[in-house]
């Protein structure tokens, strides 16, 4: 029985990771760009609920200003490759910048709780849109900065759609997969711990508020990343993009997906990313449709999110698993009636 | 010399001396009962002695070294481990994972190693999950280990909350009401897992309201009553010491 669940769980993983690849295969094998250019912003959110899922999902630490991480990411590469930076050097700086803001967040804000905490990154979402809205000689104003090269490593860069696709999800890929060495190894049962009790986690000789700043700086860091990969993707940042909606999607994202589970939150991020975008997925949906969710799109989230929250905690994940143990029931009992 | 000195401890909750001038010591290899009626502030103790609250005054020594000041987790790295009257487990993971976080602090893969998987972390995983079996098989949970903690009934909570102590390699262990909850058959078992930890080199002070038990178990008792100490001794004189009769049979507090 022991022995039989690992196996049964890399088989499920290895299940995931075949589908995976199918649908990513898929936009390229049908040619069809529109469907490229939506699960290149899949792969970007990604990147970013991975960091958020780390945060939240498996430390429970809230944060409402994360728009403003992936908002730093984005001016900074922007910024610096516009002076004719190479991208991977805007990269670093994009990410060190949206980390080091994290910190700046992080030091006095960790030892608050709950709705403190949720205030304060709040507020920083807040002061980071201010400032990308008038420091006007470095993120060009409400005009945004224009003209951001694609990305490029060496001589080569990632001009097509679809070389984009495949640049931002071959990050998304890595970033989950060394997240998903993250969560079931040492630190992320430290990240569970805290979320389960502080007070368990500090009697276990955790230093909880160390943990919680190196996630919310790593958290803040993925945010970054994400950003720079829109920046390059886009070639164009604007204020508009970095505001509260963006940071409560990317909460309802993580908390539709299930707490403390990162393929819940890849879930949560599919769905909630193509929403708008169902037209190019279900086909024969009617252009009504399609206009009521994309007019009531931030709506839509914040009802997902009460909806979740009420009546289910666990998310899709928790779904998941009750389906799960209810299939290995039904299992039994039948291998049980043929002996 | 003793293992654990206090003196003079004190703690006020406003107009309240929760802990009042308490002086006592603790000895290497022995189990150290503190009893006394419901509010006498022996969990307000047990949190001064672990870096949960601080003193107004008084002083708490360990093998020499100053604990008083000291964050929690510090603590539980000088080598004391505790339990809670309401136990802090983490519910959403398993029974294994609650005491594998209890090796936290003497492993050291983080999250870049994690992440990476560098050379070395498999094989501190390994150690670690041996490690936390051995703590779950001292306490008679090992076939639960892959049970979410939450679906454990309460006895069962409080002795993974004993693995979980001891998962992190302490030299004193103070147990808060480690009976409440319990039959009198596991309280019976409770018994002989105290004496095996005891023969293990770890130092015990258990917070008990079960007579029978910290009659049965214990080497030392101190009686707290309103924040004060008004007895210790061996628990035979103890049984018969007046001024504990009273405060037992006079308080409102039960026992
Ligand atoms: N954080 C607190 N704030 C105010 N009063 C407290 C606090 N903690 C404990 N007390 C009070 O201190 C007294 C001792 O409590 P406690 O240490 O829990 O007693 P015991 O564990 O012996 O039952 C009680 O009167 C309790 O109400
Ligand atoms: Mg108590």
């Amino acid at each position: 029985m022991g022995r039989r669940h690992p196996t049964r769980s890399r088989v499920m993983a290895h299940a995931g990771l075949v589908a995976g690849i199918v649908l990513l295969a898929l936009p390229l094998v049908l040619g069809d760009l529109y469907l490229v250019r939506i699960f290149t912003l899949v792969g970007i959110n990604l990147v970013m609920v991975t960091g958020l899922s780390l945060l939240f999902g498996y430390a429970g630490q809230i944060s409402l200003g994360h728009a403003a991480f992936f908002g730093l990411g984005a001016y900074t590469s922007g910024f610096l490759t516009r002076l004719g930076w190479p991208w991977v050097a805007g990269l670093l700086a994009g990410v060190l910048v949206a980390a080091a803001g994290g910190l700046l967040l992080a030091l006095p804000s960790l030892r608050l709780k709950g709705h403190y905490l949720a205030m304060a990154t709040l507020g920083f979402g807040e002061i980071a849109l201010f400032f990308f809205t008038e420091a006007e000689s470095l993120t060009g104003g409400s005009d945004g900065l224009r003209e951001i090269p694609a990305a490029a490593i060496g001589g080569f860069s990632f001009d097509t759609p679809t070389l984009k696709y495949a640049l931002v999800w071959a990050t998304a890929a890595l970033v989950l997969l060394l997240a998903a060495n993250v969560v079931r190894l040492r630190p992320g049962r430290a990240l569970r711990a805290i979320h389960g009790s502080e007070l368990g986690a500090q009697a276990c000789g955790i230093d909880t508020v160390r943990i919680k700043t190196q996630v919310f700086v790593i958290s803040a860091g993925l945010a970054g990343l994400a950003g720079v990969l829109y920046a390059h993707y886009i070639g164009f940042v604007s204020p508009s993009t970095f505001t509260l909606n963006l940071s409560l999607i990317l909460v309802a994202m993580v908390a539709l997906g299930g707490m403390g589970s990162l393929s819940g939150a890849v879930a949560g991020t599919v769905l909630l990313t193509l929403l708008p975008y169902a037209d190019a997925i279900i086909p024969g949906l009617s252009r009504d449709t399609v206009a009521f969710l994309q007019d009531w799109e931030s709506d839509i989230h914040g009802l997902v999110l009460i909806l979740v929250m009420l009546f289910m905690p666990g998310g899709i994940a928790g779904l998941g698993r009750q389906l799960a143990v209810r299939l290995r029931r039904t299992s039994r009992t039948a291998e049980g009636g043929a002996s | 010399m003793s293992m654990l000195s206090v003196r003079g401890l004190t703690r006020r909750f406003g107009g309240l001396t929760a802990v009042d001038n308490v002086s006592f010591d603790v000895y290497e290899g022995t189990i150290h009962a503190i009893i006394g009626p419901n509010g006498a502030g022996k969990s307000t103790a047990f949190n001064l002695l672990t870096g949960f609250d601080t003193p107004d005054a008084g002083e708490v020594r360990f093998e020499g070294t100053r604990v008083t000041g000291l964050r929690p987790h510090r603590v539980t790295r000088l080598g004391i481990a505790r339990t809670f009257q309401n136990t802090q487990l983490f519910d959403s993971m398993s029974v294994l994972e609650n005491v594998l976080v209890g090796t936290h602090w003497h492993t050291k893969t983080g999250f870049l190693r994690a992440a990476l998987h560098l050379p070395g972390v498999r094989a501190e995983e390994r150690d670690s999950r041996e490690l936390a079996r051995h703590h779950l098989r001292l306490v008679s949970l090992e076939h639960l280990a892959d049970v979410p903690a939450r679906d454990l009934p309460h006895g069962q909570r409080r002795l993974l909350e004993i693995a979980r102590a001891l998962a992190t390699r302490p030299r004193l262990l103070l147990l808060d009401e480690p009976a409440a909850g319990l039959n009198s058959a596991e309280t019976g078992q409770l018994a002989g897992t105290l004496y095996r930890i005891r023969d293990m080199g770890v130092t015990i002070v258990i917070v008990e309201h079960d007579m029978g038990l910290v009659m049965d178990v214990s080497d030392e008792v101190m009686v707290l009553n309103e924040g004060a100490k008004i007895a210790e001794g061996p628990p035979r004189l103890i049984q018969k010491d007046p001024a504990v009769i009273e405060a037992y049979l006079g308080g409102d507090g039960g026992a």
